[in-house]
């Protein structure tokens, strides 16, 4: 659906994006992530032909934006950041100006855009001014908008930004029940956000790519399994002992101690599993246990050992 | 062709959306209606030695109502839609450069022929209750409102132009303003120059003495082929710029 190859895109005196390169296949659902300023927007916004690049090409359903700009703006729904819209318009005014921008023809409109609104939430406030509209209910203009003439690839900046918890699940929701029909790519700079929404991650970092893959297996990659907490009674001295001369085990550290109860921290070597070992441990010296897990790295660790300057010693 | 009507109907629907178009109304009304009493004035004393039309196209009132309306009209067109953003959307739709500039071209244009569209009434009104002898002929108005049309026309087009440079409201009014007040001085400039190649370069620019002829019912061709061609030199510049981002 999206074939990027080496782009590159220098404002004055900066490096906005620097040879990138990626594809994302017919239905995926792709998260971009990155920090602000990292080169998402820009991305996006050659991908949606509103840029075009300084160097090398990218291509959406096999057509170049560059050069078959109008096709490739026929096919796809974007969403810029903010969802700017015209304030003086109402509702159904607004999107019955962008659907015959975009080319529906006025009978298929009749027909889809009572469904948009509905798909969108916005199935009573086709009379209001979308200047009075809250920010929540803006964004969801925004979103119908992009649907309007049934793209095949949805491109939206920022989706959930500026909006409350509430708001959130909500585009969320619906961002989920568009990708059954659309290609989705969306940037954003929350990590959980990804996690909720996204089959596939691409972080980008200073105007690179920094990693592709699906938020579980980045976790995977970043140590898997090796840190396990465990909780113990037991006697203090011989314990932390006991567990070190475990195979596999690197280091127990000692995070909280709660009247008899202590908390280990275990790191174990790489792609090992050492619970069973310390449940056995445990069990052959009548010490309690009362909590046994592996401690999964959150996409936040990932993402900051990702994007962090020193590269980390067990950075695979 | 669509997408152009489509944008067109669009933005002129957005300027009776906006205050401003109001205001400018109100103003032109008032200046050109007291412009139309002060004529009555005149021609109730006896047959004046001006034409009737000449007095009510070529006065003080209908440059300097020009001169403000043209800015004010067209200010907004691209500079708003960059400070809101909109320009994003609007340029990721299937839309071509031209026809953005042209659609609000029109659209400015054709709110400025609706702001002329009440003064037909004081035609009427001349025509109906003058004496034969001093009545209003039908070349003269529509050279006058002809005139009317092809000097809007290159004004807001400059307007459109400075809009689509400025990154904001005020700065594209000033530099309208600046720009098209160029122009009409420079008509004055043919009482100043001192050869004569230059007094009849000036001549032939001036606003002003086109729009006295227009009144006349005098229709030349030279003042129409020089308006059309900067109404479209502007309007090419315009999408130049609007273009530009993409070789930026």
């Amino acid at each position: 659906m999206i074939r990027v190859s080496h782009l590159t895109k220098r404002f004055a005196g900066c490096v906005a994006v620097d040879d990138v390169s990626f594809t994302i296949e017919r239905g995926e659902v792709v998260g971009f992530l990155g920090v602000n300023g990292a080169g998402k927007t820009t991305t996006l916004r050659i991908l949606s032909c509103y840029l075009p690049a300084t160097s090398g090409s990218a291509a959406v359903a096999g057509y170049d934006v560059f050069r078959d700009s109008l096709e490739v703006r026929r096919r796809i729904g974007y969403l810029p950041e903010n969802a700017p819209l015209y304030p003086e318009m109402r509702v159904d005014e607004y999107l019955q100006f962008r659907a015959r921008l975009k080319g529906v023809p006025a009978a298929q409109c009749r027909r889809h855009l009572p469904e948009v609104k509905d798909r969108c939430g916005l199935k009573d406030s086709g009379r209001r001014i979308i200047g009075q509209l809250s920010r929540g209910y803006r964004q969801r203009v925004g979103l119908a908008d992009c649907l309007v003439h049934e793209p095949e690839l949805l491109i939206l900046d920022e989706p959930t930004l500026g909006l409350d918890p509430a708001q959130v699940i909500q585009v969320r929701e619906l961002i989920k029940e568009l990708a059954r029909r659309h290609t989705i790519l969306l940037s954003t700079h929350i990590l959980s956000e990804v996690d909720a929404t996204c089959q596939r991650v691409l972080i980008i970092h200073e105007g690179r790519i920094v990693a592709s893959d699906t938020p579980e297996q980045l976790r995977e990659r970043l140590h898997a399994g090796a840190r396990t907490v465990v909780e113990l009674s037991g006697p203090p001295e011989e314990m932390p002992r006991r567990l070190e001369s475990l195979p596999d085990v690197h280091s127990v550290r000692l995070e909280k101690e709660d009247g008899a109860w202590r908390r280990y921290v275990i790191e174990g070597a790489h792609g090992t599993d050492v619970r069973p070992a310390v449940f056995e441990l445990a069990a052959l010296n009548n010490w309690r246990l009362r909590e046994l897990r592996q401690d999964k790295n959150t996409l936040e660790e990932v993402f900051v050992s990702l994007t962090s300057p020193a590269p980390e010693g067990d950075r695979p | 062709m669509k997408t152009f009507l489509t944008l067109w109907r669009k933005e002129l629907a957005a300027y009776f959306l906006s205050p401003i178009a109001y205001v400018v109304m109100i103003f032109f009304l008032v200046v050109f209606g007291f412009s139309f009493w002060l004529l009555v004035s005149v021609l109730v004393q006896g047959p004046a030695g001006v034409s009737v039309m000449q007095e009510l196209f070529g006065s003080l009132f209908f440059w300097i109502t020009l001169l403000v309306a043209a800015p004010v009209l067209t200010m907004r067109l691209f500079t708003e839609e960059k400070t809101s953003g909109t320009l994003e959307t609007l340029m990721t739709a299937p839309v071509t450069d031209t026809e953005v500039v042209l659609a609000k071209y029109f659209g400015a244009l054709g709110f400025y022929l609706i702001l002329w569209l009440p003064t037909v009434a004081y035609a009427v009104v001349l025509r109906a209750f003058s004496p034969l002898t001093a009545s209003v002929d039908l070349g003269p108005m529509l050279g006058g409102y002809l005139g009317a049309l092809l000097v809007g026309a290159f004004y807001l087009s400059v307007g459109v132009f400075c809009s689509s440079l400025a990154s904001n409201q005020i700065m594209a009014a000033i530099s309208c303003f600046a720009g098209i007040g160029v122009v009409f001085f420079a008509g004055f400039m043919a009482f100043l120059a001192r050869s004569d190649a230059a007094r009849d370069a000036f001549a032939y620019i001036s606003s002003v003495s086109h729009m006295l002829d227009f009144a006349r019912g005098l229709v030349d061709t030279r003042p129409i082929i020089l308006y059309v061609t900067l109404t479209a030199f502007m309007l090419f510049a315009a999408v130049k710029v609007i273009e530009s981002r993409r070789w930026k």
